[in-house]
């Protein structure tokens, strides 16, 4: 006979399983077109539950225009959008949802406290502790009678995501965040995330500050040109981002042949136009060494470790050839 | 519903606007009984011809000109009949409404909303209640006035009192649901002040009224929110009075219907 503690870690487990198993984002075909320019093109989004979900891609990829789709702002053109397995139109789904999009929509003068309450007000919360509770823990308890007029831009962007916590929703929507912080108020919002995604709240969160991301991501969607071009977790991302070997040449011409001739296991790609990223190789001397005797000036060698950032770049170069 | 009616009287009593504007209309008041006090009492004669305000002749012309009026004529002649309550009241609910979309807290409450009537309705409540207020203050504020500059005109009965309050506020709500519908349309402070100005001032109605009186269709106009407010009776005298309730809740229920619709159109 098992023992208790083992099986409420089983119980615990089956629960996690079980999250897991149940999307909190799923869209089909999701497509939305202003005129006859599609801003957002056949999005297939899956969100399980519980994952912190980094949404990626350039300016006017069409990464905002998603988010408001999903958070009901802005009506699909095509397509479907389910959250928790109902309808985005479903009141009591939405009561799930904790929003900040694109900026902080806040009252200029008010304060943070009173902005709060209105929110507050709102949702028909009659427990104006929730307030005071989440003002200390997004660092704002202490503003005072200070107006929202007279914030920082990271000050407007903490009180944002105040406002989405109200309510202890389980699913937070948060596009670009990270804007306007300090690096100390970068940190704060990465551990409050974290700390979110232990209590069970899934998160899908878009920024440009990609290394912030990655810090935190359990999943990544890149969105290019409107398409969902490529989502992977980040144990598969870790996978892809294999070592690599650059080196910077006089003549890359040359080299490029010459290393294809000497290592023909070795893949070769000229990153720029005084770069060669090479993938498998394993000894770099050897490989310096020969381009040496075949007098080709090395200036500068050494292994690389790809990260986020090098992989979206990489993908927006590629697009859908990696899919 | 409520609960959004409940935020937006939050935010009411916290606005400055909403005072200022109801400021406007009681400096308005005192100016207009002020002015009228110069004019058509012996005091107030006396003076104004000691600073050369008025001659003894003009003086003893405008010794009338109160004759026939009681405290209801005069307060709808200080702002309702001009146009300057609408254009004010219309200014605050503007500045109001237009504040959701340039603050961008409509996201916060279309985020939770998905059914936009939601919030046409509690827009639509919150400016009934606040014209409600205004409309009372500012008639007790009226009457306070004219005993204050010595009774200058009687009392009417308050009958007339409840009947001309009670359609007046519901056309100037139905002009309120304009508002919010230009607001709606426009989400810019700019575009709303000028259409509130020209719409609430007459600006618009009267040109098109000789316009269009013209080719003798004219009259048509006579059912406007402006001319309504303008022309409307004082009094109830017989069943085609009450007209001005149908005027009232005709253009509530037609900029009503037309606001929801267009913000289940847009996009936030």
């Amino acid at each position: 006979m098992p023992a208790a503690g083992e099986c409420r870690k089983g119980e615990k487990e089956a629960v996690r399983t079980g999250r897991e198993n149940t999307f909190a984002i799923e869209t089909a075909a999701l497509t939305k077109m202003y005129r006859n320019k599609a801003a957002v093109k056949n999005v297939d989004l899956k969100v399980r539950e519980g994952e912190i979900y980094g949404f990626i891609g350039r300016n006017g990829a069409g990464k905002s225009t998603t988010l408001k789709m999903l958070c009901g702002l802005a009506s699909p053109t095509g397509g479907e959008i389910q959250l928790f397995g109902k309808p985005v139109s479903d009141p009591a789904v939405r009561r799930r949802l904790g929003v900040l999009i694109e900026a902080a929509g806040l009252y200029p003068h008010m304060t943070a406290r009173q902005n709060m309450v209105m929110k507050a007000r709102c949702m028909g919360l009659t427990d104006e502790g929730s307030v005071d509770e989440i003002l200390r823990l997004t660092g704002l308890r202490d503003t005072g009678r200070k107006k929202v007029k007279q914030f920082s831009m990271g000050m407007k962007q903490r009180l944002g995501v105040a406002l989405a916590l109200l309510g202890n929703p389980d699913m937070l929507i948060l596009d670009e965040p990270l804007n306007g912080l300090d690096p100390e108020g970068i940190r704060e919002l990465r551990q409050l995330v974290l700390k979110l995604h232990e209590e069970g709240k899934t998160v899908l969160i878009s920024s440009h500050i990609l290394g912030e991301l990655s810090k935190i991501s359990t999943n990544y969607g890149i969105i290019k040109d409107g398409e969902l071009i490529e989502q992977i977790t980040r144990d598969e991302l870790e996978e892809r981002c294999q070592d690599y070997f650059q080196i910077q040449v006089q003549d890359v011409r040359r080299a490029f042949a010459l290393v294809q001739e000497a290592f023909p296991e070795v893949q070769a790609e000229v990153s720029d136009s005084g770069s060669i990223r090479l993938y498998g190789v394993k000894d770099g001397a050897e490989l310096n060494q020969m381009l040496m005797e075949n007098q080709i000036a090395v200036y500068a060698s050494g292994f690389h470790r790809m990260d986020l950032e090098e992989y979206f770049l990489d993908r927006m170069e590629g697009g859908r050839q990696y899919v | 519903m409520f609960n959004l009616l409940r935020m937006d009287l939050y935010r009411v009593r916290r606005s400055k606007s909403v005072y200022i504007c109801f400021g406007i209309l009681l400096a308005a008041t005192v100016s207009f009984f002020g002015l009228l006090w110069l004019m058509a009492m012996p005091k107030g004669q006396e003076l104004a011809i000691r600073i050369g305000m008025l001659t003894a002749e003009e003086a003893a012309e405008s010794a009338s000109i109160l004759k026939g009026v009681d405290s209801l004529v005069m307060f709808r002649q200080t702002c309702l009949d001009g146009g300057m309550y609408s254009a004010t009241f219309g200014v605050w609910v503007m500045l109001f409404v237009c504040a959701d979309f340039q603050s961008g807290f409509i996201k916060n409450i279309m985020a939770l909303y998905q059914n936009r009537w939601y919030y046409v309705g509690s827009k639509i409540m919150t400016a009934g209640i606040v014209n409600f207020c205004y409309l009372i203050l500012h008639l007790l504020f009226t009457l306070l006035v004219n005993r204050l500059f010595g009774n200058m005109v009687p009392y009417a009965d308050l009958g007339d009192y409840v009947f001309y309050m009670s359609w007046a506020w519901f056309v100037t709500t139905a002009f309120a649901v304009l508002v919010i519908l230009l607001c709606v349309l426009t989400r810019s402070t700019a575009a709303g002040a000028i259409g509130v100005v020209l719409l609430g001032s007459g600006a618009v109605v009267m040109p098109l009224y000789r316009i269009l009186d013209m080719f003798h269709i004219g009259s048509w106009l006579k059912h406007s929110i402006y001319l309504t407010l303008a022309m409307g009776p004082g009094e109830y005298t017989a069943w085609k009075d009450l007209h001005v309730y149908a005027v009232g809740a005709g253009f509530l229920i037609l900029y009503t219907v037309v606001t929801g619709i267009v913000l289940r159109r847009q996009d936030i």
